[in-house]
């Protein structure tokens, strides 16, 4: 069971993809954590992670069926 | 108050001139309404180490970014009594100088109606995932960050 992960914006350019897939992690605390340890230099950028379309702002549930997405700072507007 | 539906407010490329026109004219009928605020956010040529931007390209996480955008909707006329309210904001490619976000508001009289629009625009720029690569004349590219002012 593998999480996919979408990106956006400049994370597209540094991971070289437009997602990433992971092993499945209960929360976005394990999240992080596995992401600084498979993909440093996505974790070293800046991003807030989103689950089911709401920015996480603590340590949020994960499910294998959670949209999960990594996301820049907004330039909208 | 009545349940909005999702909307899409994505629209590919510049917002023109004439449709801007067109969503005006469009409200005569309404003769209930007594003031209309637009904000009108336009691509700047700003120079960056003596480059100067030529467009931004728009990319959005379309599904976040229409519900986030619904939630602001219905916050917003929860909070001011406003007659309509649209939003249309661009992707993809937008040149120097052209329209790529419009926002209206409508109401009986002025206050809510500006109220309203000043702060959908703060909410747009601080909540949707939209992100803005800005494309220099040379070709090379960087990805904006929005301030906050």
């Amino acid at each position: 069971m593998d999480l996919h992960i979408k990106l956006f914006g400049q994370l597209i350019d540094t991971a070289g993809s437009k997602h990433l897939t992971l092993p499945y992690v209960k929360d976005t605390h394990e999240l992080l954590n596995l992401l600084q340890e498979k993909f440093p230099a996505i974790y070293q950028s800046k991003f807030v992670v989103a689950v089911n379309n709401q920015v996480a702002a603590e340590n949020t549930l994960i499910t294998p069926d959670s949209a999960i997405a990594l996301l820049p700072p907004f330039s909208g507007g | 108050m009545a349940a909005h539906k999702i909307k899409n407010i994505f629209i590919p490329g510049a917002v023109t001139s004439n449709f801007i026109a067109e969503s005006i004219a469009k409200h005569q009928s309404q003769t209930r309404i007594g003031g209309h605020s637009i904000f009108l956010g336009q691509v700047r040529a700003d120079q960056i180490n003596d480059k100067t931007v030529a467009a931004i390209e728009y990319t959005t996480y379309e599904e976040m970014a229409l519900s986030t955008m619904h939630k602001i909707r219905e916050d917003i006329f929860e909070k001011y009594p406003l007659t309509c309210m649209h939003v249309y904001h661009s992707l993809g490619v937008v040149k120097a100088g052209e329209i790529s976000l419009f926002v209206f508001t409508s109401s009986a009289h002025r206050k809510p109606a500006i109220d309203a629009c000043e702060e959908v625009v703060e909410r747009i720029k601080k909540e949707l995932p939209v992100w803005g690569k800005e494309l220099f004349e040379d070709e090379t590219y960087q990805w904006k960050e929005n301030k906050n002012i």
